[in-house]
């Protein structure tokens, strides 16, 4: 077994193939041009896998078609000129292209060195570094100026757009005036509530909660408004249905009490005691983290059939991106107690990216 | 030995050979190139041939030990999941490892085939 065999067998393969399709392509009336395409793409897919080497493709030829996607020509090129900079260049250097780095200001000095520095520093960059780094601030200072220039006005652009977006954002919430009114005074009362119990006093976090009250609160307070899905506020509504059907806590859960949300839980008390809920607050605690684990769940079926402790069907996945696997026939397996023994033959062997034929191959392994 | 009616396991579609194939007639397939027909009797070809050469040119042996971890036995096919697979060639000193390697295997005898 060899993986050199492997390109012999085949471009035979390959060849048998394409011989004895030839006729099938004569009979359906297909040019034999496509035939020949068929050959050829066939081969260049092959390797493009590089399982193996093959005949076809002369040796330093699928390189450069592979390599590209692997390391991108752009940072191929920045890398070895920032790194040893950086690294190990005289101070002078190093100022010039701290120089060069912060000046082109708050987010994207990085791609856009990547962009020029390959067209300019390519010569350079493996004689001399410090040439290099001056070199490239003399040949695109003026010119990183404008796109400075640029990019910061882009920012600034970007920033009051994305402020006004935020600032309408937060008054989206206004559909009407009316509701908004309603909505604003209900958060007011949320605001106060909390203050009162000490929740939201705190205040280190934003106003997360608060708005997400608001929202609770405009969504309760006038249902059919079928907002943005805010997924808390809907399972909120779920568990309180399921709180109605569900009478004294009967369906408790398997685990009580491992509720990772605990703020929602918070807001939840809350509304159910502001709201006076149908089962009264006594047993809200228990049918809530019953209801709640349920939600979670809601996709899963709790099927047997779920359960991902299958190596099998594990596998089935990584076979799409050429995964470790023997495909041949089997003259015997054999079992005694645990051990396993196997003779196999006619087999393909991909493993560790590459590919081996064999006639046959005896495997014994224990379970 | 390829008798018309005879038919063979499309196993080897799984291969990396296998695979550019099907990509390739994909492709074609796409283009308008060839008919979906024309595609299953190449593919159909493939299936003979690759099982033809691999029993007919290939000599090389091999010999592999690990940890069964999953195994299946259904349609006459064996489907092992091995871990800490360890393959050794017969012809050099040279093994190769593998984390996890899975085998699927058809019946070398066919039912009803004379062999």
């Amino acid at each position: 077994m060899s993986n050199t065999q492997v390109g012999n067998v085949y471009s035979q393969i390959i060849a048998d193939v394409v011989e004895s399709s030839r006729v099938d392509f004569e009979e359906g009336g297909v040019e034999e041009q496509v035939l020949e395409e068929l050959r050829q793409g066939w081969q260049q897919k092959l390797s493009q896998l590089q399982v193996a080497n093959f005949p076809w493709d002369p040796k330093p030829e699928p390189q450069p078609i592979v390599n590209p996607p692997t390391v991108p020509s752009n940072a191929g090129n920045y890398q070895p000129m920032s790194a040893p900079v950086q690294g190990f260049a005289p101070p002078s250097a190093q100022n010039n292209v701290q120089h060069i780095k912060t000046e082109p200001g708050l987010e994207s000095p990085t791609t856009q060195g990547s962009f020029q520095t390959p067209v300019l520093t390519n010569p350079n960059a493996t004689t001399a570094q410090q040439r290099a780094a001056q070199h490239l601030q003399q040949n695109y200072g003026q010119r990183a100026a404008a796109s400075i220039n640029a990019i910061q006005g882009n920012q600034m652009t970007q920033m009051q757009q994305h402020s006004q977006a935020q600032t309408m954002s937060t008054q989206r919430p206004q559909m009407t005036p009316e509701q908004y009114r309603q909505a604003m005074a209900a958060t007011m009362q949320q605001r106060l509530q909390n203050q009162s119990n000490n929740v939201g006093s705190a205040q280190t976090d934003g106003a997360g909660d608060d708005t997400m009250e608001a929202f609770g609160v405009v969504k309760r307070g006038d249902e059919p408004m079928g907002r943005v899905a805010i997924d808390g506020m809907i399972r909120e509504k779920i568990a309180a249905m399921g709180r109605s059907m569900e009478g004294g806590g009967l369906m408790l859960p398997l685990k009580q009490a491992t509720n990772p949300q605990s703020r929602r839980q918070k807001a939840a008390r809350q509304n159910g005691a502001g709201n006076a809920q149908h089962d009264g607050v006594d047993s809200d605690e228990d049918d809530k983290d019953g209801v709640k684990d349920e939600d979670l769940d809601e996709d899963a079926i709790n099927s047997d059939l779920d359960d991902p402790e299958d190596g099998l069907n594990d596998e089935e996945d990584d076979d799409e991106g050429m995964g470790h696997i023997m495909l041949c026939m089997y003259d015997k397996v054999q079992r005694v107690k645990n051990k396993w023994c196997c003779v196999m033959k006619d087999g393909v062997l991909t493993v560790n990216g590459k590919e081996y034929v064999f006639h046959k191959a005896t495997g014994e392994y224990e379970w | 030995m390829a008798t018309p009616g005879q038919s063979f396991y499309e196993l080897y579609r799984r291969s990396s050979i296998g695979m550019a194939l099907t990509d390739t007639l994909d492709d074609l397939i796409s283009e308008r190139r060839i008919e979906p027909q024309l595609a299953m009797k190449i593919l159909a070809n493939f299936d003979r041939s690759i099982t033809e050469v691999l029993a007919e040119k290939v000599k090389a042996r091999l010999t592999f030990k690990g940890h069964l971890d999953t195994y299946r036995f259904c349609d006459e096919v064996w489907t092992f999941l091995i871990k800490d697979v360890t393959f050794k060639m017969d012809n050099s000193t040279q093994t190769v490892q593998a984390d996890k390697v899975k085998i699927v295997s058809c019946n070398s005898k066919r039912p009803g085939d004379p062999q």
